[in-house]
């Protein structure tokens, strides 16, 4: 009964997926995979949309994976493994942790397929330890990008400020990277003083949640830097919610849509503009080099612009 | 009590198994036909999945999973849940992670790590027995207490690096099967002589069972139910040894969700939520159902969304077509 019921459900289910058979695998183009961190979130939607575009035009197939959670890396490796064993011609891949995608990597070095790394580097020492081998990095200079945001900072309050930083996940390169290019830039204004700094990591509700303990334990801050966007507007609504909308200073990451909706209505003030469709572009034709086995260059700097309300609608 | 009457209460308490057991076994071989149905599917889809090296990756991967969904069939046949088992993945993650960083010798930190995975699992243990709160709002708040430690012991940063001999639990092949798929057999082996073969696994029937009748029976409900959520603990601090191994580092925000995983493994292998029945084999299939439909989408190359919903179906279908036959019985 049960295994005539299971097989009716299986057979069910194979007629409807055997209509989408004769897809990817038998058109004979070069297959390039590529594994974002997330589908979630506009940054990488973007990236997803460059990809595609890119992939139209070079008639290159493309398959965008991502895991269920961002922050879920073994779950990423899992995808990688699986995308080596339907034997993709390059791989693309946003780390979701920059020490943990390693070993996923080097399986990919073992079956021979190139792989592009796109947004946040690998671990250098963890990849030169387990000898793992990239073809390039794609992707914005975040240390350069923290550097913008705090020089305008320093502009802008005139060397005065009482800060806090929402960051990213700890131990991932981009965010580090964004914080230690702030620090740099405002490291010669005495004025300007970090009050605290914790992680967020990368979600607009832990931002709103984390920003809010902040304000609570430290009510005369005046400016907050968020690793990326998201964390910011989650930051916004408790300074909303808090009844200090306008008094509070808020700095972002990645000028997603809702950011610069957000700068045009003065609820933030300035932000990053990194080029995600860029880079998914870039990355899409880099590994399509790479597979047929042509030079490219180990390091694509994508670029990046502080926008304000200034420029905010160019 | 007198004597008499517990040898009459265990009579009663295991004269309903017989039937029980011929429904789990009936109920197995439909979720092993669901399994090779599955695979029969994926077989006819993409030339990728029926090879050596696929099924040997899937096998690898699932075992994270299936050695968590060990230790939570237990809690589940006892009549209970547990929520903090992912977080438990991340504590003693840590744990081993920063004893091997010291220097502490590889078994050693790995024994540690486990007693670490089943003192905790046991507190949870104390406060649903002793404390007599509800084993979802027990292990609710472990999942959040765990996950914190992990994160006070860390700093919130991952502890990675480690050498070669204590990653090849991940990474080593013997006769070209890898390490991890040893390690779910014999983790399911020992479990299934402890669960069928032991007066602590009849026990842990019995709970789920019937509770009260356990108690009256003189069975110390307290102690085994403690040593049930310790068992789950150590589980999943198994399973962390084996993440750990498998990333090279150890992460405070690992195994976030992993006990929603593990819970669908069990049902999906039929054992009930309402406790006092089910199987460790069934929970096998379980894991590997899941394993084996996310490798089969990503193989297809079917959008992430889509697989979330296709996952989500079979969890519910599973339990849906178990339910329904219930019913039609009785």
């Amino acid at each position: 009964m049960r295994l005539r019921c299971a097989l009716a459900i299986l057979a069910a289910i194979a007629l409807t997926g055997g209509c989408n058979r004769g897809g990817p695998e038998t058109t004979g183009k070069p297959r390039i995979a590529f594994v974002l961190k997330t589908l979630n979130s506009p940054f990488f939607i973007e990236m997803q949309r460059g990809a595609e575009e890119a992939a139209k035009r070079l008639d290159v197939d493309l398959v965008v994976q991502a895991a269920e959670r961002e922050i879920d890396v073994e779950k990423q490796m899992q995808i990688i493994e699986n995308l080596i064993q339907a034997r993709v011609s390059a791989l693309a891949v946003t780390p979701s942790g920059s020490r943990e995608v390693v070993p996923a990597v080097g399986k990919a070095n073992e079956a021979n397929i190139p792989v592009v790394i796109v947004d946040t580097r690998l671990d250098e020492n963890a990849a030169s330890q387990a000898g793992v081998k990239t073809v390039s990095f794609v992707g914005s200079d975040n240390f350069r990008g923290g550097l913008l945001i705090g020089e305008y900072l320093e502009r802008a309050s005139r060397g005065n400020a009482r800060v806090v930083i929402l960051e990213g996940i700890p131990g991932h390169e981009t965010g580090d990277s964004r914080v230690r290019g702030f620090r740099e830039a405002i490291k010669d204004s005495p004025g300007i003083r970090i009050i605290a700094s914790q992680p967020a990591n990368w979600e607009r509700d832990q931002g709103f949640t984390v920003f809010q303990n902040m304000l609570q334990a430290n009510p005369d801050l005046d400016t907050v830097f968020a690793c990326n966007d998201m964390m910011a507007l989650g930051a916004i609504e408790a300074i909303a919610a808090a009844g200090k909308t306008g008094k509070i200073r808020v700095l972002g990451f990645d000028a997603v849509d809702d950011a610069r909706k957000a700068i045009v209505a003065g609820t933030m003030e300035a932000t990053v503009a990194q080029f995600p469709s860029e880079m998914g572009r870039i990355a899409v034709e880099t590994a399509l080099k790479a597979m047929k086995g042509e030079a490219v260059p180990a390091d694509v700097t994508v670029r990046i612009g502080l926008i304000t309300r200034e420029n905010v609608s160019e | 009590m007198m004597p008499a009457d517990v040898a009459d209460d265990r009579r009663a308490a295991t004269s309903t198994q017989p039937r029980a057991r011929i429904a789990s076994s009936a109920r197995r071989l439909g979720t092993l036909a669901g399994l090779l149905g599955l695979c029969l599917l994926l077989w006819i889809l993409t030339p990728h999945f029926l090879t050596t090296s696929n099924l040997l990756n899937v096998l690898e991967q699932t075992a994270i999973n299936a050695i968590i969904a060990v230790g939570m069939t237990f809690v589940i046949i006892s009549g209970g849940i547990d929520l903090s088992v992912g977080s438990l993945v991340a504590l003693a993650g840590v744990v081993l992670a920063t004893l091997l960083h010291g220097g502490t010798p590889v078994l050693v930190a790995i024994a540690a790590a486990i007693a670490a995975g089943a003192l905790f699992g046991s507190f949870n243990g104390m406060a649903i027995t002793w404390g007599r709160l509800p084993p979802f709002i027990a292990t609710l708040g472990m999942m959040s207490v765990a996950r914190g430690c992990a994160l006070l012991f860390t700093d919130g940063r991952p502890v990675s690096g480690f050498e070669g001999g204590f990653r090849a639990i991940a990474t080593a092949r013997i006769a070209g099967i890898p390490a991890p798929v040893f390690l779910t057999a014999a983790v399911y082996l020992i479990a299934q002589f402890v669960l069928t073969e032991t007066r602590f696994g009849r026990y842990v029937y019995a709970i789920g069972g019937n509770e009260e009748a356990t108690r009256l029976s003189g069975v110390s409900v307290r102690l085994h139910k403690t040593a049930v959520y310790a068992v789950s603990g150590a589980t999943s601090a198994l399973a962390a040894v084996l993440l750990t191994a498998r990333l090279n580092s150890a992460q405070p925000i690992a195994g976030i969700m992993y006990e929603l995983d593990a819970i669908a493994a069990v049902v999906i292998g039929g054992t009930s939520l309402m406790g006092g029945e089910g199987t460790l084999s069934g929970t096998l299939i379980g894991a590997l159902i899941m394993g084996v439909l996310r490798n089969g989408l990503n193989l297809l190359g079917v959008s992430s969304f889509m697989q979330q919903v296709v996952i989500g179906l079979v969890i519910v279908g599973a339990v849906l077509i178990d339910t329904l036959l219930k019913a039609r019985k009785s």
